[in-house]
């Protein structure tokens, strides 16, 4: 089943938390609302769901209007961020519960009932936990239980809000890359929220990248990592250096022609698309090493020029050859620029940025 | 072993406090406790028997119980209604409901039964109208249940909020998402999730139903054998120097005071063990993380 | 966040409705009787009967011994909730559970068995009469009453608050050099202070309206020992309602005012809870 959004409004008091968002999930896809805290992703997965209301605009199902559906007919499956498993049922009947609550006609019959269920539990590899208590499985099996409760109903749309935002880093690995093969097994239209970069260009079709109640770019995960829309998107997705126009400009052609004009403009230039050489080289930009800080695989270089701070990533191999040293000066030269200009990209601190990959 | 924790006084400030503590609720509320059965045993157990089984005190009895059944399903819907919308709902005003539900404690149960004689009685606002349907309210049952409601109607409201509180909407919106109606929603997920506060709350309230004195003391009219309830019986028998028969029927309600306390005990042990269980299970208090 | 939002769950209308008009039947409209009754009085008349002679003084003893009731609780009661939860000894949580015997036992019980216990005969009056010190009877008598009545209030509410006191905070204390006492006095009673003032208003406001364990003990002497509720009570049964109601006019606008405290201490109490942990 597709899912189009047409010009979702919501508002709580004087907070805007949608603001006139489109957006189209055609069938079958693993969609990621991608977003900081606030930025409205959540209420929207909760409008699709029919939890809340929207002030403004229209959600259909396969064209078909479901705007004032009630959430228990849209059939839609919902995995909650902190799973909401029913605390007083096994595992068995938290599974079953939405098969119980059918009306009596459509209802399976208790032998049918223990079949799906099992099915699965199966499916979800805990048909072993069946007759456990919420409170007696870990947070990744609750997780997968609670995914497994929502399948039950034969929903036409999953929708997760931050599946693992409550696991531990391990976990949290293991079970993306679980729901990934799931998906593709099912091939069920899924939407999930999260604020984690990684895990949305990890397990996601198409990624939607939302900020203060708008979408600022939808794509693959490759577009919107390798192709930002805007500053807020290159800054959220990975680490970022963002150089003023009077440092930029010996760069300026490497950005070729995404100067967006005359004014003062920001280049953005992620750390490791910046390589580092001793020799004076074209479009090079002088800066003396202040630290080098090995972190596993790659080594990370802070360097200066003028008062900016420039963050560059090497791999291990190519730092071992360059043999850097505090206070050795050094030329830096992009593969990619991209320029935006300043007004709008001030319009985002440089806080906001993404945590890095 | 005294200087184990930085936190902890010298032995013989511990011994202390605790001797002055237990010595205290031992002489303030063990020996009350002790006296009423001392009391009420004092001519011996025939007397005392005969003194429960005097018909005046049996009707008190009985009444005291038919005004508890009575009361308390009312409180319990009203404890649920009030709870769930308090609790799962914003709307404007839920902060006065809230402290208007509080009322009752603060009010005096004089002031209370009052309240009702204004309204109901004789020269009050519809009592015209009540005698010449000839319906009586006050020095009646009906006004003695009215003003046992409005001493007791807190008290499962006051436990289920907190309780609903901290439990969180999701389990419901999660039934509600997989096809639950109403009404399977709350028999499959509420009721489950809320079976101990409610219980403690009815407890509390129905301890309170039995013994209240104050309020019903002012609608009832203290007719013998019609509208005394045991607690207005009580102090008819005390007043009339017959101490065998008010601490024999005293020692009937103190009974009940004690299979109260243990009940209200079970019942907190047992919340605490589902409570220490499930705490990991307990989503945080915003259920939403953002917006 | 408005009205609109949050209907995904079912039954709102209905339990906020059942909810509205329960609260209307049982409390607003016989309040608003008892306003619609005193409006009939003009202030002055309203003013006469609520400061008349025996009214002064019924207030003077109500506010007078639920005071010192609430004190003498504030610290007993502060001494068992910290002895429950802080040291260890046999039989604890039965004891714990004992502590509520107050709201459990019906007030009359509690009243006629405080009569006879401080009476000059009782087992407790016996050793204290050839003291000079008489209780039943006297405006001690309420005292001691309320006390009984009121013990829970502050012991149920500093319970969980000297629980939720860090053991961090009082090491602290210590590493800094403090003494057992300083840390007691300096960082341990700051913390419990909110709560003790909201126990205390709660017992307090309990005790002013207190009525069945009262008129047992108090020896009920008008301008001596009548607390107001009786006084109440005393012009119900003259079919004097008109004095009635401007006592209780003046009793329900004290008890406003406490309610209105106990949610400000609580608030109070939580914002600085808030603020100490985030």
């Amino acid at each position: 089943m597709s899912i189009t959004i047409q010009n979702i409004t919501k508002r709580f008091g004087n907070f805007v938390a949608l603001d006139g968002i489109d957006l189209e999930i055609p069938t079958g896809e693993l969609v990621a609302l991608l977003g900081p805290s606030g930025c409205g992703k959540t209420t929207l997965l909760r409008i699709i769901a029919g939890m809340e209301t929207a002030d403004g605009g229209e959600v259909l199902f396969s064209g078909q209007e479901a705007t004032h559906l009630h959430a228990r007919d849209r059939n839609v499956g919902f995995v909650f961020q902190h799973y909401a498993l029913f605390r007083h049922m096994t595992v068995f009947e938290n599974v079953a519960f939405g098969l119980r609550v059918k009306p009596r006609k459509e209802r399976p019959g208790n032998a049918e009932i223990r079949k799906r269920v099992m099915d699965l539990l199966a499916l979800v590899q805990l048909d072993w936990l069946a007759d456990r208590y919420p409170s007696q499985l870990s947070g990744g099996q609750r997780q997968r239980i609670a995914l497994a409760r929502a399948l039950a109903v034969e929903p036409k749309v999953l929708l997760l809000d931050e599946p693992f935002g409550a696991l531990d880093t391990k976990v949290r690995k293991e079970l993306r890359r679980w729901l990934r093969r799931l998906h593709d097994e099912m091939h069920i239209s899924s939407v999930f929220v999260t604020h984690d970069q990684e895990e949305a260009l990890e397990v996601a079709d198409r990624v939607v990248v939302m900020n203060h109640g708008r979408i600022e770019q939808i794509g693959s995960p490759d577009e919107v990592y390798s192709n930002p829309a805007s500053p807020f998107v290159y800054q959220f997705l990975g680490n970022v250096n963002v150089f003023r126009s009077r440092v930029h400009g010996a760069w300026a052609e490497v950005g070729r022609g995404e100067s967006a004009g005359d004014g003062e403009t920001l280049a953005f230039v992620r750390p490791h698309e910046i390589d580092i050489e001793h020799a004076p080289v074209a479009n090079g930009l002088e800066a003396q090493v202040q630290d080098v800080h090995p972190i596993g695989p790659v080594v990370r270089v802070e360097l200066a020029h003028a008062s900016e701070l420039i963050e560059v990533e090497l791999t291990r191999e190519r730092a071992d050859g360059l043999g850097l040293a505090k206070g050795q000066h050094v030329w830096l030269r992009p593969r990619q620029v991209k320029v935006f200009a300043a007004p709008e990209a001030a319009a985002y601190p440089l806080e906001e940025g993404g945590s890095g990959i | 072993m005294n200087a184990r924790r930085a936190n902890a006084e010298p032995r013989w400030v511990r011994l202390t406090l605790t001797a002055v503590a237990l010595g205290f609720l031992a002489l303030f509320l063990g020996l009350p406790l002790v006296a009423v059965f001392v009391e009420a045993l004092a001519a011996g157990v025939p007397a005392y028997l005969s003194a429960l089984a005097d018909p005046e005190t049996q009707h008190a009895v009985l009444l005291s119980l038919v005004i508890a059944l009575v009361v308390l399903p009312f409180n319990v819907l009203f404890g649920v209604a009030a709870a769930w919308a308090i609790a799962r709902f914003d709307f404007r005003g839920k902060s006065l409901l809230t402290t208007l539900i509080d009322l009752p404690f603060a009010v005096s149960p004089v002031v209370a039964g009052m309240l009702f004689i204004l309204l109901f009685g004789a020269r009050g606002w519809f009592g015209p109208w009540l005698s010449e349907h000839d319906f009586r309210i006050i020095f009646a049952v009906p006004g003695m249940i009215l003003a046992t409601l409005f001493i007791t109607f807190p008290f499962v409201a006051r436990e289920l909020i907190p309780l609903m509180q901290a439990q969180g909407r999701e389990e419901e919106e999660a039934a509600v998402s997989l096809g639950a109606s109403g009404w399977q929603m709350f028999r499959r997920v509420t009721l489950p999730n809320i079976k101990w506060g409610l219980l403690y709350g009815v407890i509390l309230a129905n301890a309170r139903a039995l013994g209240e004195f104050g309020a019903v003391s002012v609608v009832s009219g203290h007719i013998r054998g019609e509208t005394n309830t045991l607690p207005l019986h009580v102090e008819i028998l005390y007043n009339e120097y017959n101490a065998v028969g008010a601490f024999a029927a005293a020692s009937v309600l103190a009974l009940l005071a004690l299979v109260t306390l243990v009940a209200k005990t079970i019942v907190e042990w047992r919340m605490q063990k589902e409570t220490a269980m499930l705490q990991a299970d307990l989503p945080p208090e915003a259920v939403r993380s953002e917006a | 966040m408005t009205s609109s939002s949050r209907r995904v769950l079912p039954g709102f209308g209905l339990s906020l409705g059942y909810a509205l008009v329960y609260l209307s039947l049982l409390v607003l409209i016989p309040l608003g009787g008892l306003v619609l009754k005193a409006s009939t009085l003009t202030f002055a008349e309203f003013w006469r009967i609520a400061t008349t002679e025996q009214a002064i003084a019924s207030y003077r003893v109500s506010f007078g011994a639920s005071f010192a009731a609430a004190a003498i609780n504030a610290v007993f009661g502060t001494l068992v909730a910290w002895v429950l939860v802080r040291y260890p000894f046999p039989g604890k949580r039965l004891v714990d559970a004992f502590v509520d015997l107050p709201f459990a036992l019906p007030t009359a019980v509690a009243g006629i068995t405080l009569a006879t216990l401080y009476a000059g005969n009782g087992w407790i009056g016996r050793h204290l009469e050839p003291l000079g010190v008489k209780i039943a009877y006297t405006p001690y008598g309420i005292v001691v009453a309320l006390a009984f009545i009121t013990l829970p209030f502050i012991v149920r509410t500093l319970q969980p608050v000297i629980e939720d006191i860090e053991p961090e905070i009082e090491e602290a204390a210590a590493s800094l050099g403090a003494s057992r006492w300083q840390t007691f006095a300096k960082v341990l009673f700051p913390a419990i202070f909110p709560a003790l003032l909201t126990g205390f208003t709660l017992a307090f406001s309990r005790a002013l309206g207190e009525f069945g364990s009262v008129i047992f003990i108090a020896g009920n002497l008008p301008m001596v020992s009548e607390i107001t509720p009786l006084l109440i009570i005393a012009k119900l049964e003259q079919q004097d309602v008109v004095g009635a109601t401007a006592l209780a006019v003046v009793m329900l606008a004290i008890s406003f005012v406490l309610l209105l405290t106990i949610n400000a201490l609580q608030w109070w109490a939580a914002s600085r809870h808030k603020g100490r942990t985030a």
